[in-house]
């Protein structure tokens, strides 16, 4: 059984949803029912899972971002076509 | 009978002189998600570019080149950061050292037992398109270094080590610092969303 200050050293070095199926269930299982470390890292695992859907939107396109100018455009090719 | 492999399909390549048109709105409004800065931005895209044109030869077409070309923008990415970091050093604030010295950081590696909860429930809102630009200019909100710090362990998925490298900080200082940007982003998003929901 991991210890609170494993739990939280893991949930800050990687994703929960990165690691392997056992220590996930670990992981989860002691923040569901430890009175110490539970609620903040419940916090951390949403901010994991929040974030990572967040990459998702981003690298798909979905999200609006801003865009190059004409003149921006126009620099970049200049300097592609040197 | 043995199975023939089929060869995997290969994308075709788009050639430079297309690459602005084609892929440039793209890897600004992506270099502007992480950097914030239109300048970095802009110069992150043609560092790509330049840097793709160079390394075109290793292209194996077996992605999007538009993809190929974001995962050069994340190196160029880190390397902005790294130097605005070399610019202003990343400083330990008083009250950032008195959490290291806690007894809960210490005990159990967290900041406190009782996290204010959150107000609403996000989750209910991640197919809302609404949220996420929301939820972005919420992100551009966090001070820096916790941004910095956010932005490449959390969003560019670099390891705890190579981030502490980049920010020249420890592993429990970087910890302080996600710490803070989730704390900010968490308080903001609260009220931006309150706002506009």
């Amino acid at each position: 059984m991991f210890t609170c200050k494993q739990v939280s050293k893991a949930l800050h070095k990687d994703d929960l949803a990165k690691m392997s199926l056992f220590r996930r269930v670990c992981l989860k299982l002691h923040v569901r029912l430890c009175i110490f470390c539970g609620k903040f890292n419940q916090q951390v695992i949403e901010s994991q899972d929040m974030c990572s859907c967040y990459k998702k939107h981003v690298s798909q396109g979905i999200l609006e971002q801003p865009k190059l100018g004409p003149t921006q455009k126009e620099a970049l090719k200049d300097l592609l076509r040197e | 009978m043995p199975k023939k492999e089929t060869p995997a399909t290969k994308v075709p390549v788009t050639p430079p002189d297309q690459w602005v048109d084609k892929y440039g709105d793209y890897l600004y409004g992506f270099a502007m998600s992480r950097l914030r800065n239109p300048e970095s931005a802009q110069d992150c895209v043609q560092d790509t570019l330049l840097a793709g044109i160079k390394a075109l030869n290793r292209f194996d077409g077996s992605r999007d080149i538009k993809f190929w070309l974001r995962g050069i923008m994340r190196n160029k990415i880190v390397d902005q950061i790294r130097r605005s970091i070399k610019e202003n050093k990343v400083d330990i604030e008083a009250e950032d050292e008195a959490l290291l010295e806690s007894f809960w950081f210490k005990y159990s590696g967290i900041a406190t037992t009782n996290p204010d909860p959150w107000q609403f429930n996000p989750r209910k809102y991640y197919d809302n398109g609404e949220f996420w630009k929301v939820f972005q200019t919420c992100i551009d909100e966090v001070k820096e270094p916790a941004r910095q710090a956010f932005v490449l362990r959390v969003l560019e998925d670099q390891t705890t080590d190579e981030v502490c490298k980049v920010l020249d900080v420890t592993p429990n200082y970087l910890w302080v610092l996600l710490h803070r940007a989730r704390q900010q982003l968490k308080v903001t998003l609260e009220s931006r969303w309150k706002e506009s929901d």
